[in-house]
C-alpha cells in the first residue's frame, strides 16, 4: 500500500500527510482563534495590547504544532537540543544583530516604553509608533516620513514620550518694559489663563518675575494643560498674552542698546519731523 | 426647557437660541449660545427634538468622564457616621432627534464656565471637569439653566475622622433626572481607610415625578467601565 511506503527511517507516507493536516489545521486554528480574540477584546483591551497578545497567541500555536509534529517526521526534540545547540552558537554569531534586535522588542513589548499611536523622540526622530514588531519599531514623523528603527537601537536608545503623562506643562517667558507695572501684566495674565478651560486649575498656574534682563523685565508662565490639548494650547495662548498686554499699553520690548561716544561727534544732524521716519529692526515704524 | 418639542422649532431663553426647521428631506439646524454657534444639516425623518441635561464632562470637548466638584467649604465626618449634603453641578444641554427608537444626538452646550484640572499626578492622576460648589444641608436655589442639584450621601467606613475637600464622578455611571424644577442626580460617596473613596450614583430623582435623561455615556458602550470611580489620590 503506497500510505506505508517508507520515505525515510521509520517515515511514512501516511505520516508525512498527518504532518502536514496538523500543521495547516494549526495554522487555520491560530488565524481563527487571533481573529475572535481581537473581535472580543477590541473594546476592552487597549489595542497596543491586543496586538502583543495576539502575536503572541498565533506564535504559541504554531510553536506547540511544530513540536507535536516533529516525532512523526522521525526527528526526536531531544535530539534537537544537543544538535541545535551547536547550530544555536554558531547561527548566534552570525546573527547577533537580528537575535539583539528579536530580544529587544521582546523586552520593548513587556516594558512597554512606548505605545502604537503615541507621540516619541526616539534618538533624535520624532514622530508617531505606528508599530511595535518583533523586530523594529516604525515611526511616522510629523512631516510624513515612515522611519524603521531597530529595535536594539530603540531598547538602548534615550526615548522621550510626549504623551505618557495626562497633563503637560506650558512655559513661557515674557518681557515687558521696565516702565511697566509688572503686577498688572502678571494680574492680565492670570486672568487670560483662568479663562482657558484646558489650562489646568491644578496644578496651579504660577506667573512671576524671574529676573530683570538687558531689554526687559522677565515674566516667567507655567501652567499645565491636557497632553491631548498641549500643542493647540501653547500656541495659542502666547499670541493671546502679548495681544492682551499689548491692549493695555504693555509693550514687549525689543533689544535697545545707548551708545556713549567717548569724543564729540563731528558734523550735525538735521531732522525734518514731517518727512523722517525710521524703520526699527523690529519693523516697528516710528515717526520723529 | 426641558422636555420634547415638535419640528418646526424656535427656541429662545435667556443667552440660547435653537431652530430647527425642515426643507424637504432635510432638517435644519441652528443653535447660538454665548456668541458660540453651530450649524447642522440632517437626512432625518425626525419629527420630534429633545433638550435635555446631559452629563457635564463634554463642553468645549469630551476629553474625559470626570468630573471633579471642589467643596468651598471641608467637611469633616467622624468615624462610622452618614451624612447627607446638597451641592451643585454644572448643567450641560444636549439636543437630540427623536424618531422611533434611539434619539440621535446632534448638539450639546453649556452657559456655565468650562474648566478643567487635574486629580491627582500628571503621571498617574485623570483630568477632569472642575465646578466649585457650596456644601448644603437643604436643597438650594439655584439658577436652574446653569446648576443641578446632586444629593451626595456620604458614609464614612473609616474607624477614624475624614476630611472632605472635594469629589470625582465617573460620567459613566451618572443617572440624571428633569423636571420639578430642578435638574438632579443623587450620589453616594464611601469613604474607606486610606484616604480613599468610592463615588456612584443612585438611580432615582431628588424629588419623585422627575423624568430620567438619555444617557450620553451609557454604560453598554464599553462593558468593562463599572460607572464608579475610586478616589485615590486624596479627599
Amino acid at each position: 500500500m503506497i500510505h506505508n511506503k517508507v520515505i525515510y527511517g521509520n517515515v511514512t507516507v501516511i505520516d508525512l500527510i498527518v504532518a502536514l493536516i496538523i500543521l495547516v489545521v494549526s495554522i487555520g486554528v491560530a488565524k481563527a482563534l487571533v481573529l475572535y480574540t481581537r473581535r472580543l477584546l477590541k473594546e476592552k483591551v487597549d489595542k497596543g495590547q491586543l496586538e502583543v497578545f495576539a502575536k503572541v497567541l498565533y506564535y504559541a500555536i504554531i510553536v506547540t504544532a511544530v513540536l507535536v509534529v516533529l516525532p512523526l517526521l522521525g526527528v526526536k526534540p531531544s535530539g534537537l537540543l544537543v544538535a541545535g545547540g551547536v547550530v544555536g552558537l554558531a547561527i548566534g554569531f552570525a546573527s547577533q544583530s537580528i537575535i539583539g534586535n528579536l530580544i529587544s522588542g521582546i523586552f520593548l513589548i513587556i516594558e512597554r516604553p512606548i505605545k502604537m499611536g503615541q507621540s516619541v523622540n526616539i534618538e533624535g526622530t520624532v514622530g508617531i509608533v505606528e508599530d511595535i514588531r518583533i523586530m523594529s519599531t516604525t515611526l511616522r514623523t510629523f512631516e510624513g516620513l515612515y522611519v524603521r528603527v531597530p529595535n536594539q537601537k530603540v531598547f538602548t536608545s534615550n526615548i522621550t514620550n510626549y504623551v505618557a503623562n495626562v497633563a503637560r506643562r506650558v512655559d513661557y517667558t515674557i518681557g515687558i518694559p521696565y516702565t511697566a507695572e509688572a503686577e498688572e501684566a502678571i494680574s492680565l495674565i492670570k486672568r487670560l489663563i483662568e479663562a482657558e478651560p484646558f489650562a489646568l486649575k491644578n496644578p496651579e498656574p504660577v506667573v512671576y518675575v524671574d529676573n530683570l534682563g538687558d531689554n526687559s523685565v522677565n515674566i516667567i508662565v507655567r501652567f499645565w494643560s491636557p497632553v491631548s490639548e498641549w500643542f493647540s494650547i501653547k500656541t495659542k495662548m502666547l499670541w493671546r498674552m502679548k495681544k492682551v498686554l499689548e491692549e493695555e499699553g504693555i509693550e514687549i520690548p525689543f533689544p535697545q542698546r545707548v551708545l556713549w561716544f567717548a569724543n564729540e561727534l563731528k558734523g550735525s544732524v538735521k531732522v525734518d519731523p514731517a518727512s523722517w521716519r525710521d524703520t526699527s529692526a523690529s519693523g516697528r515704524e516710528r515717526s520723529y | 426647557m426641558f422636555g420634547t418639542y415638535d419640528i418646526p422649532v424656535e427656541f429662545q431663553e435667556d443667552e440660547i437660541s435653537i431652530s430647527l426647521h425642515r426643507d424637504q428631506d432635510l432638517l435644519i439646524y441652528h443653535r447660538d449660545c454665548l456668541g458660540d454657534a453651530c450649524d447642522k444639516r440632517m437626512f432625518s425623518k425626525a419629527e420630534k427634538i429633545l433638550m435635555i441635561p446631559i452629563e457635564p464632562v463634554t463642553q468645549p470637548k469630551a476629553i474625559t468622564p470626570y468630573l471633579f466638584i471642589k467643596l468651598d467649604k471641608t467637611l469633616l465626618l467622624e468615624p462610622e457616621s452618614t451624612a447627607r449634603i446638597y451641592v451643585t453641578f454644572p448643567l450641560e444641554i444636549g439636543v437630540f432627534a427623536s424618531h422611533g427608537g434611539n434619539p440621535q444626538f446632534i448638539d450639546g452646550f453649556t452657559l456655565t464656565k468650562k474648566k478643567f484640572t487635574l486629580y491627582g499626578e500628571p503621571s498617574m492622576g485623570r483630568i477632569c471637569r472642575y465646578w466649585a460648589s457650596g456644601v448644603h444641608t437643604t436643597i438650594p436655589d439655584i439658577d436652574g439653566l446653569r446648576e443641578g442639584i446632586m444629593e451626595i450621601n456620604i458614609q464614612n467606613t473609616d474607624t477614624d475622622w475624614v476630611e472632605v475637600k472635594k469629589a470625582v464622578f465617573n460620567a459613566y455611571g451618572m443617572k440624571i433626572f428633569y423636571g420639578q424644577g430642578m435638574v438632579s442626580m443623587k450620589s453616594t460617596v464611601k469613604l474607606r481607610p486610606g484616604g480613599m473613596a468610592e463615588t456612584s450614583f443612585e438611580s432615582s430623582p431628588i424629588k419623585e415625578g422627575a423624568t430620567k435623561s438619555v444617557e450620553k455615556y451609557a454604560l453598554k458602550r464599553i462593558s468593562v467601565a463599572t460607572g464608579k470611580f475610586v478616589m485615590e489620590h486624596g479627599l
